[in-house]
């Protein structure tokens, strides 16, 4: 064993620039395939993050149906909401709770002295709306509502319509959730907010939680407990443990209240399977190549070792040996080069501006054109066996070559 | 010489085809190999002669007949058995040299032994008592591309004899050397038959190889045509006159 290895090493650095150059091959595959996943996920995690962080959150705890109908009428009572938070307040700890917030949502009509706009009402508590999603952060002018005072921010859509400025006054016209009737509430421009989605601000109207459960008559009852989570990961063991605590209610992981994301999702990786699968056949065929090369011009070689006594199945082992050491090393190369190319995208985000302009929005929701890459230890471990086990599954062809008898007449040959 | 057959060939035959044509690079030969002998096959380009010798090795497999390495016979072994034999029990040295361009002389010469499993002690004693013998003392860490010819043939005949195999099969190992070189080489090998006991099957076309056998077996058309012990050793005027013949009708 130890003939062979010391013979398959030799081998490898008798052509020096042609394995620097057969393992650079495998590691700028490697490395370029490993920014691309992250630079992926990083692009789906934030896709996941827009969409819970805008009016939603990882686990909903909601009235069975809810999610179906959207009905004004299928609200938690204000025991089932206060239930709901004790339980979360229990269990938050342990399950990576970050945020707890509950909203009220209802279609209405906006009015103000210029006009009236088709509404979509948003309604919690602003102080942990202003943590939990990022409407704050996409406040375009003035601020969130103090406390409980009759003050809403709206869509940038909405206030051009409108004509609404901060301190202008809108009406909020709802069918009440009790009884049916139609209520209105007064309340102030406090601040406008531009989301990135245009449909969504042109309808959006954010408020306290007081003002929309006076207006819907909901007395303390709340349409949604939304739960955000530290890792998006622990959403369907939480909704699972939820929906056992309250067997009554509808509790929902972000993958099932937001399946159209979940679709995208999948295409958008099929799309970068097939991707990879075309520059990976193109590198294959590359190290293939010259895998092959390298057994052939060495045909005299081999058979030398034929006739001197070296069996088919230690020559084999010799090429699978050489083959081992480059993907390796490539390996090794292009996990530093990847690691490092994604470490940098971490911090510095791809920016895709560059590429286009203007609001991006996937899947109904704004994008953030900044990427940050993120790189589990699950896909550095699928990439660096993808590569071993394509650059080994490439070598058999070579090494079945090394392994055939040696053809005797180049051994007379000068 | 012991009556120890070291070799065996009975009625064989190695036919090629190509296309329609078949070519009958061995036909019907019988030759036994005794060990200690110094034979030369000679005779004209496409005899047989190298047929002979890679038939005689297990690299090739005959048409028809039956052919015996010591008490094994090569038919009846899977190539990794034939593999197994060769590296136990043949040395071969080619008009090419041959030699692992990756390895210096020491290690080309120590490679088979590492094959074989040796301890590293007894490998480092035979392999350097090879290289004094063959006179590579100094030269023992050049690769055979810093080697001149001559040099690397001596490093092809330690490589051959190092792990004492029952035959050393020798083709055309001259062909490639200056005379002086070859005069040299062969004296090396003859000292080397007469001190190991090495069966030595030459085949060349080189008068000063056949003036060293003490058998010269001649080929035609892949037959044996003469096969003649030469009396009274090296350099005598019978074997001389052998080998002229022989040369002569070439």
């Amino acid at each position: 064993m130890k003939v062979i290895w010391n013979l398959g090493w030799r081998n490898l650095w008798r052509h020096r620039k042609r394995t620097v150059l057969t393992m650079s091959t495998i590691a700028l595959g490697m490395a370029l395939y490993l920014i691309s996943l992250a630079l992926n996920d990083g692009a789906h995690q934030q896709i996941v993050e827009s969409v819970v962080r805008m009016g939603s959150g990882h686990v909903l705890i909601q009235q069975k149906g809810y999610h179906e109908s959207r009905g004004v009428e299928r609200f938690l009572e204000p025991n089932q909401h206060d239930d709901a938070l004790q339980w979360l307040q229990e269990s938050g700890p342990g399950m990576g709770v970050e945020h707890v917030v509950s909203r009220v949502f209802a279609s209405g009509l906006a009015s103000s002295a210029d006009g009236t706009s088709g509404a979509m009402l948003i309604a919690s508590d602003p102080g942990k709306e202003r943590t939990a999603s990022y409407f704050a952060e996409r406040l375009v002018e003035g601020d969130f509502p103090e406390g409980d005072s009759a003050q809403a921010v709206v869509g940038q859509g909405i206030a051009r319509k409108l004509a609404l400025r901060i301190g202008d006054r809108v009406v909020l016209t709802a069918q009440a959730a009790r009884g049916g009737e139609l209520a209105s509430a007064l309340v102030r421009v406090s601040g406008v907010v531009r989301t990135g989605v245009e449909e969504f601000d042109e309808m959006l109207v954010l408020t306290p939680l007081s003002t929309a459960s006076t207006l819907l008559q909901m007395e303390g009852g709340v349409h949604q407990v939304a739960v955000i989570l530290n890792d998006a990961a622990d959403s369907g063991r939480l909704a699972d443990l939820a929906a056992r605590a309250f067997p009554d209610l509808e509790a929902l992981p972000w993958d099932r209240a937001h399946p159209e994301v979940v679709d995208y999702i999948r295409i958008d990786n099929a799309g970068n399977h097939i991707f990879s699968i075309v520059i990976f056949t193109l590198i294959g065929f590359l190290v293939l190549n010259t895998l092959l090369m390298s057994v052939l011009e060495r045909s005299r070689e081999f058979a030398l070792l034929d006739a001197l006594g070296v069996t088919s199945q230690q020559r084999f082992l010799m090429v699978m040996l050489e083959a081992t050491v480059v993907a390796f090393l490539g390996a090794a190369a292009g996990l530093a080069v990847g690691y490092g190319g994604h470490l940098y995208l971490s911090i510095h985000g791809f920016h895709l501006e560059t590429f286009m302009s203007g609001d991006i929005t996937v899947a109904g929701v704004a994008f953030d054109p900044v990427i940050y890459s993120e790189l589990s230890a699950r896909r550095v471990l699928q990439t660096v066996s993808l590569v071993f086990g394509l650059a080994l599954a490439l070598a058999l062809v070579p090494a079945r070559r090394a392994a055939k008898p040696g053809e005797i007449g180049i051994l007379g040959r000068n | 010489m012991s009556d120890q057959e070291i070799v065996r060939l009975r009625n064989v035959s190695r036919i090629y085809r190509q296309g329609d044509q078949e070519i009958r690079a061995l036909d019907q030969v019988d030759l036994t190999l005794r060990q200690g002998e110094f034979v030369v096959v000679a005779g004209p380009s496409g005899s047989g002669k190298t047929t002979l010798l890679n038939v005689a090795a297990g690299l090739d497999s005959p048409t028809e007949g039956r052919v015996w390495l010591k008490d094994w016979e090569l038919g009846k072994l899977s190539r990794r058995e034939r593999a197994r034999l060769r590296l136990q029990e043949i040395g071969f040295i080619f008009q090419a040299f041959n030699l692992v361009p990756v390895l210096s002389a020491e290690e080309n010469a120590e490679f088979l032994l590492l094959l074989q499993g040796l301890p590293a002690e007894e490998r480092r004693r035979r392999v350097h008592a090879i290289l004094k013998e063959v006179g590579l003392e100094g030269l023992e860490s050049r690769r055979p591309a810093e080697l001149s010819g001559g040099q690397q043939q001596r490093v092809a005949v330690a490589r051959a004899i190092v792990a004492e195999p029952s035959l050393v099969l020798a083709d055309e190992p001259t062909a490639n050397l200056d005379s002086q070189t070859a005069s040299s080489l062969l004296g090396l090998m003859e000292k080397l038959n007469r001190s190991h006991g090495t069966t030595f099957l030459f085949s060349t076309h080189d008068p000063r190889v056949m003036k060293r056998a003490r058998r010269v077996i001649r080929m035609v058309d892949g037959r044996i045509d003469q096969d003649q012990p030469i009396e009274g050793g090296l350099q005598s005027s019978a074997a001389e006159a052998t080998a002229e013949s022989v040369a002569r009708n070439e």
